[in-house]
C-alpha cells in the first residue's frame, strides 16, 4: 500500500441529501426521500475511491453532493483546506476548477454543435486562465496527453467513435488541472477493448498528473483494477469501507459478500472457491426505509436484532469499517 | 444425436445507404438439445444479427438471407412461410431481448401478456392461460405471483420485468431459447439471479439456449460452448474452458486479457491491460477478402491483409479462422 499522506485531499464528513417527492393525491404532504444519508470518506491524494452498490443506492448523487451539483442537505466536503460547500463567488469558481466530472454516456454528454477543440477549450475560458495562445498550447498537450491527434480537434463529436469521444471527455476534464476527478460509470458504455484503452489512459493520467479519482462502477472487476479503496452503498448508507485488499480477500458485510459472490469470472479457482449468496427479492421502499438495518429483508443472515436497531459503521481493522450487527469486533463475518 | 438446430454456410445482407454488406458472412454452427451455446464479440459483430435471422425477424426491406441453410429439427426455416415462423416464434424458438421495458407493452398487464402467448399458441381457454401465467410467474421466482399477476410492467423492477419476459419466452416450453444480453441492464445480483433461473429451468425443460454477451464470465459460468464473432464472421468456435485456457485466435485472446477480471485472490500486482486498439470495421468493410481482425492484430502480416483465412478445424473441437492459429497456443 502506498503511505497515506498526512492530510486527505478529499474529506466527506456526515453528507446527506435530500429529494422532495410527492407522492399520492393533490393533498398529499411533501416526504423526502433520503438518496444519501449521513456518509462520510476521505481521499489521499493521488489515490482512487470506488463506491459500488446496486442501482439506487446513492453512488451518483453523492458524487453530484461533492462536486456541488446537486444541494446537500447537511455534512461538509473539505477539499484541501476548503469548505467546499460553503465557498462562494470567485472563491468558488476556483475551487470549482479543482473538481471535474467524468460521466458515463460519451454521446450525451459531449455538446454536438462544438468541434472537439472548443469542448476543451470552454472550462478554460470560462475560468479565464492564460492568453489565447497559451491556452491552444494547453489544449494541444491535452489531445495529446489523451492519444487523439491534433488534426481531430477540428471535428465535430458525432465524427468520433465511442471511445474518442470519452477521451474528450477526458481532456475536458483535465483542462483546468484539477486535484480531483470523479468518474461516474466511465466505461460502462463503451465496448470491453475500447474500455481498457480508456482505463489505462486513466491510470496513466493518476501517476502524470498526481490524480485523485472518486471512482463509481458497477463492474467488480474494473473496480478491482482501478482503486485503492472501495466504499460500498446499500440504500444511502455506506454499509462496508476498506482498502482494496481487505475489500476483495476478506469482505465481511453480508451484502458485499453477495455482490462478489455474484460476479461470473473467467477464473476456474474463483468459480469453484465462491459459494453464491443470493439475496432474493429486491431492497424496501426508499421512501420509508425500515428502523433497522436496511438490508435485514434479503440478507441471509438476518437475525431479529437486525430489524429492531439501524447498525453504525463500526472500525474492525485499520481501515476496515462495516455495518452490521453480526460482524463479531476481531471481524467474523456471520455468513 | 442429430443437432437441434444445424446452420449451414448462412450469409445475411444488410442493404444500407453504402451499399449492400454481408452482416453475416458463411457462418455455420450447431446448437445440440439442452446445451447452452454463447456468442461473444464486441458491438457490431453481428450477433444479434444472427439471433434475429434465426427467428425470421431480420429487417424488413433491409437484411435477408443470400445463402445458406437454417435446419431446425430438419426443417429449413429460410424456405418457411411467414405464417409457419409465427408458428415457431414464441413456440419452439423465442428470444428475449435486451431491453425489458420496450419489449413489454405498457398498456396491459403482465397476466394479459403472458396469457395471450399462450392462448394464441396452445389454445388455452382465458382461465386455463390465467392459471398457467400465475405458475410461470412463480416459475421464475417472482414473490406473491398471485397478486403480481395483475400489475402492469412500470409497477416492476428491471429485473422484474425481465423475469417476465424470460416467464414469456418460456410460456410454451420452447426447444430453443435465445437470450441476447439478457442482463446487460440489470445489477450482478440480479443478473446471478437470472442466470440460475435460466440454467434450472434449461435443466428441468431440456431448453437449449443461445446467450448472446460480451462478459466473458457470463460465458464461462453460463455456456458449453462458445462462438467469438468478428465482424460477421466466426473468428473461433468450441468448448469454452478450453478456448479461455488457449485460445486459438488473437481476438478471442484480446478479448479475455483486455478485461481486469475478479481472480480468486486479489494481490498487490495490477498490470497494465492488455489492448487491443482501434474499433470494429464498419458494415462496409464486411465482406472483404482479407481477416478482417489485421488492423487490430500485433501479428498481422501481408497474407492476413490480402486473404481471407480459412477456419481450421484441431482435434479438440476448437476452431479458429485465422492464419496463424496452428502457432498459436
Ligand atoms: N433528482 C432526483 N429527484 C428525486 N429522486 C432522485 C433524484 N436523483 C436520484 N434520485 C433517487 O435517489 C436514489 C439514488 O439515486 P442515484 O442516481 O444516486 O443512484 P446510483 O447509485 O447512482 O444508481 P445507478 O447505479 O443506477 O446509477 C434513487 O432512489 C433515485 O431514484
Ligand atoms: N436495422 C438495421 N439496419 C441497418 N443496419 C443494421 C440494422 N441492425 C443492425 N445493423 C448493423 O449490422 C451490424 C451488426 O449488428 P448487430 O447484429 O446488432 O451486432 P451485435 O449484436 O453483435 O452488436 C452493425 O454494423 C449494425 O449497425
Ligand atoms: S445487521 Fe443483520 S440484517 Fe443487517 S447485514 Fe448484518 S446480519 Fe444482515
Ligand atoms: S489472420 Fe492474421 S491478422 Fe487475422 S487474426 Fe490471424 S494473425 Fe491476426
Ligand atoms: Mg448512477
Ligand atoms: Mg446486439
Amino acid at each position: 500500500m502506498k503511505e497515506k499522506t498526512a492530510k486527505p485531499l478529499l474529506k466527506v464528513e456526515n453528507l446527506t441529501v435530500r429529494f422532495p417527492v410527492k407522492r399520492g393525491g393533490l393533498f398529499s404532504k411533501k416526504s423526502y426521500l433520503y438518496a444519501v444519508d449521513d456518509i462520510s470518506f476521505e481521499i489521499a491524494r493521488g489515490e482512487t475511491l470506488a463506491i459500488v452498490g446496486e442501482s439506487g443506492s446513492g453512488k451518483s448523487t453523492a458524487a453530484l453532493a461533492v462536486a456541488r451539483l446537486v444541494k446537500a442537505h447537511s455534512g461538509s466536503v473539505l477539499l484541501g483546506d476548503d469548505d467546499f460547500l460553503s465557498l462562494q463567488d470567485e472563491a468558488l469558481r476556483q475551487a470549482r476548477a479543482q473538481v471535474q466530472f467524468i460521466f458515463q454516456d460519451p454521446y450525451a454528454s459531449l455538446n454536438p454543435r462544438l468541434r472537439a477543440e472548443a469542448v476543451v477549450r470552454e472550462p478554460l475560458d470560462s475560468l479565464g486562465t492564460g492568453d489565447p495562445s497559451e491556452r491552444q498550447a494547453s489544449i494541444d498537450a491535452l489531445f495529446k496527453a489523451v492519444g487523439l491527434r491534433p488534426e481531430q480537434q477540428r471535428l465535430f463529436p458525432h465524427q468520433f467513435s465511442g471511445g474518442q469521444r470519452q477521451r474528450i471527455g477526458v481532456a475536458r476534464a483535465l483542462a483546468t488541472r484539477p486535484e480531483l476527478i470523479i468518474c461516474d460509470e466511465p466505461v460502462s458504455a463503451l465496448d470491453v477493448a475500447v474500455q481498457a484503452q480508456i482505463l489505462n489512459l486513466l491510470r496513466k493520467l493518476q501517476k502524470d498528473f498526481d490524480l485523485t479519482y472518486l471512482f463509481i462502477s458497477h463492474d467488480l472487476g474494473v473496480v478491482q483494477h482501478m482503486c485503492d479503496s472501495v466504499a460500498v452503498m446499500y440504500m444511502g448508507k455506506i454499509v462496508e469501507h476498506a482498502d482494496r485488499l481487505s475489500l476483495f480477500n476478506n469482505p465481511l458485510h453480508p451484502y458485499t459478500k453477495a455482490l462478489l459472490s455474484a460476479v461470473p469470472s473467467v477464473d476456474k479457482k474463483r468459480r469453484q472457491e465462491t459459494k453464491r449468496i443470493l439475496i432474493p427479492g429486491d431492497p424496501p421502499d426508499p421512501l420509508s426505509p425500515p428502523n433497522g438495518c436496511r438490508f435485514a429483508n434479503r440478507c441471509p443472515a438476518a437475525q431479529e436484532q437486525c430489524s429492531q436497531s439501524q447498525p453504525p459503521l463500526r472500525q474492525i481493522a485499520a481501515g476496515h469499517t462495516v455495518a452490521c450487527h453480526l460482524v463479531s469486533d476481531n471481524g467474523i463475518a456471520p455468513i | 444425436m442429430k443437432p437441434l438446430l444445424k446452420v449451414d454456410n448462412l450469409r445475411i445482407e444488410l442493404t444500407t445507404r453504402d451499399g449492400v454488406a454481408p452482416v453475416i458472412d458463411d457462418l455455420s454452427l450447431q446448437l445440440n438439445a439442452g446445451e447452452t451455446l454463447s456468442f461473444v464479440g464486441e458491438s457490431g459483430c453481428g450477433k444479434s444479427m444472427t439471433a434475429l435471422a434465426l427467428m425470421g425477424l431480420l429487417p424488413e426491406g433491409v437484411g435477408r438471407v443470400a445463402s445458406g441453410q437454417i435446419l431446425f429439427d430438419g426443417e429449413d426455416l429460410t424456405q418457411a412461410s411467414d405464417a409457419r415462423m409465427r408458428e415457431i416464434r414464441g413456440n419452439e424458438i423465442s428470444m428475449i431481448f435486451q431491453e425489458p421495458m420496450t419489449s413489454l407493452n405498457p398498456v396491459y398487464t403482465i397476466g394479459e401478456q403472458i396469457a395471450e402467448v399462450l392462448r394464441r399458441h396452445q389454445n388455452l381457454s382465458r382461465q386455463a392461460a390465467w392459471n398457467k401465467a400465475i405458475e410461470l410467474l412463480d416459475a421464475v421466482r417472482i414473490p406473491n405471483p398471485g397478486a403480481r399477476v395483475s400489475d402492469y410492467p412500470h409497477q416492476m423492477s428491471g429485473g422484474q420485468r425481465q423475469r417476465v419476459m424470460i416467464a414469456i419466452a418460456l410460456a410454451c416450453e420452447p426447444k430453443i431459447l435465445i437470450a441476447d444480453e439478457p442482463t446487460t441492464a440489470l445489477d450482478v445480483t440480479v443478473q446471478a439471479q437470472i442466470f440460475d433461473l435460466l440454467r434450472d429451468l434449461g435443466r428441468e425443460l431440456g431448453t437449449a439456449t443461445i446467450l448472446i454477451t460480451h462478459d466473458m464470465g457470463a460465458v464461462a459460468d453460463m455456456a458449453e460452448r462458445m462462438i467469438v464473432m468478428y465482424a460477421g464472421r466466426k473468428a473461433e468456435a468450441g468448448p469454452v474452458e478450453q478456448i479461455i485456457e488457449h485460445p486459438r485466435h488473437p481476438y478471442t485472446k484480446g478479448l479475455i486479457s483486455c478485461v481486469p477480471h475478479l481472480m480468486a485472490t486479489l494481490t498487490e500486482e495490477r498490470p497494465e491491460l492488455t489492448e487491443v486498439p482501434g474499433i470494429v470495421p464498419s458494415l462496409r468493410d464486411f465482406g472483404r477478402d482479407q481477416c478482417l481482425f489485421a488492423s487490430r492484430c500485433d501479428r498481422a502480416d501481408d497474407k492476413c491483409k490480402t486473404s481471407r483465412p480459412p477456419e481450421i478445424e484441431f482435434e479438440n473441437e476448437q476452431s479458429s479462422a485465422c492464419w496463424q492459429a496452428e502457432q498459436l497456443r
